[in-house]
């Protein structure tokens, strides 16, 4: 058995960018394996410090709360375990899945990020760390503190990434003048970009979360109850890489997303609720492309947002029918 | 087909005193059916804008774009047996089908993507049950009645390629006017007629993208026969 350490750089940054659900991925003899949590419940251990205006035990309880609210995601069946303070680092490769408070003042757009330790062969997540960056001002208050960063929402994303799942870039932002990309709005707790000081709205996960994560460690009927939109987005008869692919509920008013993940441009959403989808495609144009897919796979962005002529149909359970959606370029 | 609706329609009828149509004189119809078509004119569905959460303290909507649906017009085929309840009022059993498109404007995009409108063609069967007055008083000559009826049955949706089956209520309300061709005292066939129809149909459940009913207008006329 190999072991092996991946440190992905799961950044939610105050200037970065997004996109809808991932989950991170190994390869294995050409094959894709999915990472994720074998066993459960994941035990996690705090660090025994704090930061300004945050103390110790205040960072776990925001933490217990971030944790919390993956867990109780109805159709998820993953489960968390608090086993302690510890006076050891995050991102030490110590069999011990930490949460903690560091200095990185190089890295002053960086918030937090998440590494793993994951057995290549398997895909399985044996160890994952997550630090938050003190370098930049945190807040646990509970409506917020517009001078500082919320805790618990940024927590929310990161326990996201822990649980194997990437970015979303279901989000619009805009470039900044120092550069970068200011958030303009966001419909999922994984966008990788965070909200601005004193924002909350992070610590409710949004149906495309619940959807990525329900996919991934699946209960409560998720398969049979939802339905799954499959297809392939094209340019010119070509397929098209890294469209990001939303579906739009008119009835729920619920937005899923995903991604063509091929150079054939096919794409698969699930955790769709049964019922018409109105379904768009858009270019990778609101985030870093790295944010979401390695360098080796230059995403495909030079084309015009387009709405599918035609509605999805989402089965109670199962693929609905196929679709093709032909993008022009810009 | 006709033999099936007739042998139901017997089962149901409570009473075999005629139909005000024929006239105190003439003799009357056990049951009758009809077959004819209509226009279902269609019924709002419901607008929504797919929203993300702006990035503000307050919680506020940013919308990403605006999807207002409606169920298109259509031609509709409907099938009615009626079994007379007394010498005015009548009880009639019928299924509507047609084949309307789910017509969803897609406008105002933040990115620019261009407005169109998605379609999707559905299959729509509704069984009512209804009561008809007629309306004697207002009887125009010896061949035209008006009438008035109401009532409410079982809507079923199914998407195209039936990956999809919604369930819902109709309810309608109208009236309209028969138009006797022929009757006769002994036979099997013992009446002939034209009749139209114009009414509201409310709409519950089934296929709706808000909570509320919807309303339309349905237009339909056919050929009737007595026996």
């Amino acid at each position: 058995m190999k072991w092996a350490a991946l440190a992905l750089v799961a950044v939610l940054a105050l200037v970065q960018p997004t996109e809808a659900y991932l989950h991170f991925t190994t390869t294995r003899g050409g094959q894709s394996v999915t990472l994720k949590w074998q066993r459960s419940p994941v035990r996690w251990f705090a660090r025994d410090r704090g930061a300004p205006g945050v103390p110790a035990t205040e960072f776990q309880a925001a933490l217990a709360r971030a944790f919390a609210t993956w867990e109780a995601v109805p159709t998820a069946s993953i489960a968390f375990q608090f086993a302690g303070f510890t006076g050891a680092e995050p991102f030490d490769d110590d069999g011990a899945s930490v949460v903690g408070f560091q200095n990185h003042p190089a890295m002053d757009r960086v918030l937090g990020a998440t590494g793993f330790l994951i057995d290549t062969v398997t895909g399985e997540i044996l160890e994952s760390d997550i630090f938050f960056n003190t370098a930049l001002p945190w807040s646990t208050a509970p409506s917020g503190d517009p001078t500082a960063f919320d805790l618990e929402s940024v927590a929310v994303h990161e326990v996201g990434h822990l649980l194997g799942l990437g970015h979303s870039a279901l989000g619009e932002t805009e470039p900044r003048p120092d550069g970068g990309r200011r958030v303009l709005a966001s419909g999922s707790v994984m966008f990788p970009i965070s909200f601005g000081r004193g924002v909350t709205h992070d610590r409710v996960l949004q149906p495309d979360d619940i959807a990525g994560v329900s996919e991934l460690y699946p209960d409560g009927g998720f398969g049979r109850a939802t339905g799954l939109a499959r297809g392939r987005v094209t340019r010119n008869g070509s397929g098209v890489f890294g469209a990001h692919v939303t579906a739009f509920n008119p009835a729920t008013g619920q937005i899923v997303a995903g991604f063509t993940l091929n150079r054939d441009g096919d794409f698969q959403i699930a955790g769709l609720a049964p019922g018409p989808h109105v379904i768009r495609v858009e270019p990778l144009d609101d985030a870093d492309a790295e944010s979401f897919f390695s360098r080796r796979d230059p995403v495909d962005a030079g084309f015009q947002p387009t709405f599918h002529p035609r509605l999805f149909v989402a089965p109670a359970g199962g693929p609905g029918e196929r679709l093709t959606v032909a993008v022009t370029p810009r | 087909m006709t033999r099936t609706l007739v042998g139901v329609a017997l089962v149901l009828a409570a009473s075999t005193a005629g139909y005000a149509q024929a006239g105190a004189a003439a003799p009357t119809a056990r049951v009758e059916v009809e077959v004819g078509g209509g226009v279902f004119g269609g019924a709002r569905l419901g607008a929504r804008d797919a929203n993300l959460r702006s990035n503000a303290q307050a919680p506020q909507p940013y919308r990403l774009f605006t999807a207002d649906s409606r169920l298109a017009s259509t031609p509709s085929l409907r099938l009615r047996t009626a079994v007379p309840l007394g010498r005015r009022l009548a009880i009639e059993g019928g299924l509507t089908w047609g084949r309307p498109e789910i017509r969803t404007s897609l406008t105002a995009d933040a990115e620019g993507a261009a407005s169109i409108t998605s379609v999707e063609r559905i299959d729509q069967y509704a069984f009512d049950v209804s009561l008809v007055w007629m309306l004697d008083a207002l009887r125009v000559g010896e061949r035209l009645l008006p009438f008035v009826s109401g009532g409410g049955g079982y809507l079923r949706q199914l998407h195209e390629g039936r990956t999809l089956v919604e369930h819902g209520q109709v309810y309608r309300a109208g009236g309209g006017v028969r138009y006797r061709l022929m009757v006769r005292p002994e036979g099997f066939v013992r009446s002939m007629g034209l009749r139209a129809d114009a009414l509201v149909e409310v709409l519950r459940g089934g296929i709706a993208f808000e909570d509320r009913p919807r309303s339309h207008a349905a237009i339909s006329g056919g050929l009737y026969v007595g026996f």
